[in-house]
């Protein structure tokens, strides 16, 4: 008898998405299907508004990744009003994005994607969570914690708020960074350069060598890959060109405001979610066997396009990674290896921008006019290349504005790990919560973010799974 | 803990006192608990041993640091929206304990504060931890700023409970400010 199986929402990531596994008579996966709430209208509320308040709604989005879209809604303002913040503007924005960078990264690897590993798959849902973390590996959860609340009190020094942050406006940033506080921010770098170096190394001793079968086997797909680099090729996660690398590691490079020339977007009516991919590679199929236009954003993607990664540490680590899995590597839960590779990077970037002589200069914006222009501006989200695009009339107001975020340029990657995985666990009509849970964790290794929309206390089940026959019958639910 | 310890905590992990205002202003009355944090920030003087954040949709974030955190304030009220089936406006207190144990103990950043931390803060770290919750009207497909007349109404009803739960002596010492004034 054919079945449905449904996974709504898969838990322990930024937002909601429904898993829908379809078997077929056998009890074998046929396909599976990652449907996604998507943030509507967007669009049409920002036209029509100043071009400058864009930077400050932009973190409303969502209240998960703000300094990205902050952060990547200035640039495209700077653009759009053709100037060129100071260097002190651009570092302390690069600054609090590479403090953002720690802070999310740690969450997810000690905490979202960390329950499965520390508490392992199965482990019930009661206990596999971050109390369930805290208990099973104190010390290290102690550690992590602390430096996650210094992290966030860095952002504060630096921008006064943390959660909706309003520092960097068109042509640079409101705060300039005074000696003594540079000071201060300076001794904690050390303490979460520690913890960098301390998680990278307690993963390679302690939880991949634990799952290198899984990592080898679980959601494995071959694709091509998106990130930004510097003009030398070196890893940059706050400036610089795109980078589009296709599977067998040749790539061409082009500055992001011609992204249009080189990504498309792909409609599927099961789906809210765009499908972007890449224009020039000769169309677009999720086919497992023969995957066409499909890339990768996100950590694996931005360790996989750089040449390499100009601060020591990082760049060691990328040696030893690309000795062990090559480049580009396919492995979909090298994701959560190459997080922690990045971890380290800002870490490094960190000390590195505070100890540079500009950062404390009190030239840190420039004045704007209002024009008639387009702009586009492009970070890279820890969820993958965050693209905004503003076209403004001669008054500065909007009339045009395009995002693409970090978690649509991954959701046909998504649904074919989605589909590879359970394609592979479940087998003769034969499941448990534990296998689904291994199905999720495909998901879970691109850290997706899939809707800032709304939420509500209201007790609902979350987690429902629906067993239909061939004929649309529900033969079973499980709800945990 | 030590001082200087202490002094690398965020502020909301630090004060005796942290009220949150959850939600997302760009979805019509989900919006409320942002609101009422501005509302009562424009009206009153918020106390020095108080914080108050305006969360957005960030909050799980901030209460997993809290959660874990080595200090942590004495009292803790989650401002939210909620569709209770109740009528648009209404104001309810909502006990961490009746939020059914689902898998919503499971982990996730999104969705309003996550029951497994409210009762963890509650129960195992001693937070008072209390949940205002206002009924919503239907809520927007669409990004669309603005509360509905029934919730703006709750606030000013809302910031007076607020005050005279969580601040009377700011109650007593506040210069409500006139119109027009920052």
């Amino acid at each position: 008898m054919a079945k449905t199986l449904v996974i709504q929402p898969v838990t322990r990531i930024e937002g909601h998405a429904k898993v829908t596994i379809q078997l077929n008579d056998a009890g074998n996966v046929d396909l599976a299907r990652v449907n996604v709430i998507e943030l509507r209208g967007f669009e049409k509320f920002c036209l029509g508004r100043p071009v400058e308040d864009m930077p400050r709604i932009m973190p409303r989005i969502c209240g998960v990744c703000p300094w990205s879209h902050h952060l990547a809604s200035a640039k495209a303002c700077d653009a759009v009003f053709g100037v060129e913040p100071p260097p002190a503007g651009k570092k302390i924005r690069e600054l609090c994005n590479s403090i953002a960078y720690m802070e999310e990264h740690i969450l997810h690897f000690y905490f979202l994607a960390g329950a499965d590993f520390l508490l392992g798959p199965d482990a019930d849902y009661s206990i596999r969570n971050v109390i369930g973390i805290l208990k099973a590996a104190p010390d290290v959860a102690q550690r992590v914690v602390k430096v996650r609340h210094m992290a966030a009190h860095m952002l504060e020094i630096l921008a006064a708020k943390a959660i909706h942050p309003q520092a960097a406006v068109p042509g640079g940033f409101t705060k300039p960074l005074s000696p003594q506080n540079r000071d201060q921010l300076r001794k904690m770098a050390d303490e979460t350069l520690d913890l960098a170096k301390f998680s990278i190394k307690f993963a390679k001793e302690n939880i991949f060598p634990k799952y290198l079968e899984t990592v080898k086997s679980l959601g494995v797909i071959t694709t091509g890959f998106l990130g930004t680099v510097k003009e030398n090729g070196a890893l940059d996660l706050y400036d610089g060109k795109l980078r589009l690398m296709k599977p067998d590691g040749s790539f061409e490079d082009f500055p992001y405001d011609r992204y249009t020339d080189y990504i498309s977007e792909h409609i599927e009516s099961w789906s809210y979610l765009k499908f972007p991919y890449a224009k020039k590679w000769g169309g677009f199929s999720m086919d497992l066997a023969k995957p066409t236009g499909i890339y990768r954003t996100n950590t694996l993607a931005r360790i996989n396009v750089c040449d390499h990664i100009d601060t020591p540490l990082a760049q060691a680590e990328l040696v030893e990674f690309r000795e062990k899995f090559g480049r580009p590597a396919q492995l979909t839960l090298l994701y959560n290896w190459a997080r922690l590779i990045e971890l380290l990077y800002n870490a490094e970037n960190v000390i590195r921008l505070l100890e540079d002589p500009d950062i404390t200069s009190t030239e840190t914006r420039v004045k704007v006019t209002p024009r008639a222009a387009r702009g586009v501006g492009c970070t890279e989200a820890p969820r993958g290349t965050l693209i905004h695009d503003y076209t403004t009339d001669a008054d500065g107001m909007l009339i045009n504005a395009n995002l693409i975020v970090g978690t649509t340029h991954n959701n046909a990657p998504i649904n074919m790990s989605v589909t590879q995985a359970a394609k592979g666990l479940i087998h003769d009509g034969k499941y448990d919560q534990g296998v689904l849970n291994t199905v999720e964790m495909s998901i879970r290794a691109y850290d997706p973010c899939f809707s800032c929309a709304t939420h509500r206390l209201d007790g609902k089940v979350s987690v429902k799974l629906d067993i239909v026959d061939a004929e649309g019958k529900l033969v079973d639910t499980l709800m945990n | 803990m030590p001082e200087n310890g202490q002094s690398n905590l965020p502020e909301y992990c630090r004060k005796p006192t942290l009220v949150l205002g959850c939600g997302n202003l760009l979805f019509g009355d989900d919006g409320f608990g942002c609101a009422l944090v501005e509302y009562v920030e424009s009206h009153h003087r918020v106390p020095e041993d108080v914080c108050m954040l305006d969360t957005g949709t960030g909050v799980r974030n901030l209460l997993f640091t809290l959660c874990l955190s080595p200090a942590r304030p004495q009292r803790l009220l989650i401002v939210d929206a909620l569709d209770a089936g109740r009528a648009p406006g209404e104001l309810f207190e909502l006990d961490p304990a009746d939020i059914p144990p689902i898998k919503l103990d499971d982990f996730s950043m999104h969705q309003i504060p996550t029951s497994n931390l409210l009762r963890e803060l509650q129960e195992t770290c001693k937070v008072q931890v209390r949940v205002l919750a206002c009924q919503t009207g239907p809520l927007p497909t669409e990004i669309s700023l603005g509360l509905s007349a029934p919730v703006q109404a709750a606030l000013p009803r809302a910031a007076q409970w607020l005050v005279s739960e969580y601040m009377p002596e700011c109650g007593r010492r506040a210069v409500l400010l006139p119109p027009g004034l920052p």
